[in-house]
């Protein structure tokens, strides 16, 4: 049975990877990559949530993630159809 | 002693580097948002943000941890939600151009959108009020707004949903009502708990009202 730290040090190591994988990854020019890029402290944030029991808000979560997602893609497609500079 | 005795050895030796980590990443993701020049990356961002705060809050290890992360996730989604549209109509008034309210790659006609939808709401929002409490209203609500989009098309009642913003506020209230008989009369207990869980229930399931009012404004623009 593997210890609970290692969840929590695995979410907390996913998240400030992510995170500066986000600010200042490779190609966060484009703004597709960036919204990509933001799912890996994602993932970090469940497994904490994981570690710490947090069964509803960890499912909250996810759904909140999706949709936070959806949205974000869902501008910057109509601006880029507006031909914005995104 | 600060810490009370109910909280677990293993979340108090977990507490400080949980909130080393989130200030690490809120100030990271702050550090990227102050050198961003566009508006659509810094709004990206405000998302790491979020994601540090949810840490910090997650760290006091108890059900407050839960009670606190679920308005938090709320509070976040809505923000994004309002800043991604102000955005979006700010270009919309400088370039003049009218563009597609939700962009599909795909053509959404589907049979099963006119057919399925009045059983499948029905089923969600039944389940809903059967749960009762934040889950039930998320629920129900998933049913409402289903039930909303797919009949797009045909137009949805407005009216409708300006009273359906007017129950959430006065589901607000029953909620904040039965919270307050839980703390100055506890021998009502039961009363106080159908009062918040029904509260909130309603409450919850009519926040979806908002996206009614989004569909108002785009049938306005055709």
């Amino acid at each position: 049975m593997l210890e609970m730290q290692i969840w929590f040090y695995t979410g907390c190591a996913l998240v400030i990877l992510g995170t500066i994988g986000t600010v200042i990854g490779p190609g966060v020019k484009d703004p597709i990559v960036r919204i990509l890029n933001t799912e890996i402290p994602a993932v970090g944030v469940s497994l904490i949530f994981l570690s710490y029991n947090h069964v509803l808000a960890l499912l909250t979560f996810i759904a909140a993630t999706v949709i936070i997602t959806l949205i974000l893609l869902r501008a910057v497609v109509r601006l880029e159809e507006m031909g914005a500079e995104v | 002693m600060i810490v009370p005795e109910v909280v677990p050895a293993i979340t108090v030796s977990l507490f400080l580097p949980a909130l080393y980590v989130g200030l690490l990443v809120g100030f990271i993701a702050l550090l990227g948002i102050s050198f961003q020049k566009k508006d659509l990356h810094a709004l990206i961002l405000t998302d790491i943000v979020g994601v540090g705060m949810l840490i910090i809050v997650a760290a006091v290890g108890t059900d407050l941890a839960e009670a606190l992360i679920l308005p938090g996730l709320v509070v976040q989604l809505a923000e994004i939600m309002a800043i991604s549209e102000i955005l979006m109509s700010r270009e919309m008034r400088k370039t003049g151009k009218k563009v597609s309210f939700m962009p599909m790659p795909l053509k959404m006609n589907m049979e099963i959108l006119k057919t399925a939808p009045n059983f499948l709401s029905l089923v969600l929002i039944v389940y809903g009020i059967f749960l009762t409490g934040f889950t039930g209203g998320a629920v129900a609500g998933v049913g409402i707004l289903f039930y909303a989009l797919s009949r797009k098309s045909r137009g949805l009642p407005f009216k409708l949903w300006e009273g359906v913003s007017g129950i959430s506020g006065v589901a607000w209230c029953i909620w904040l009502a039965g919270f307050l008989i839980l703390f100055v009369t506890p021998e009502i207990w039961l009363l106080g708990l159908l009062m918040s869980s029904f509260g909130i229930l309603l409450k919850v399931a009519s926040k979806m009202g908002l996206i009614g009012v989004l569909g108002r404004e785009e049938i306005k623009r055709d």
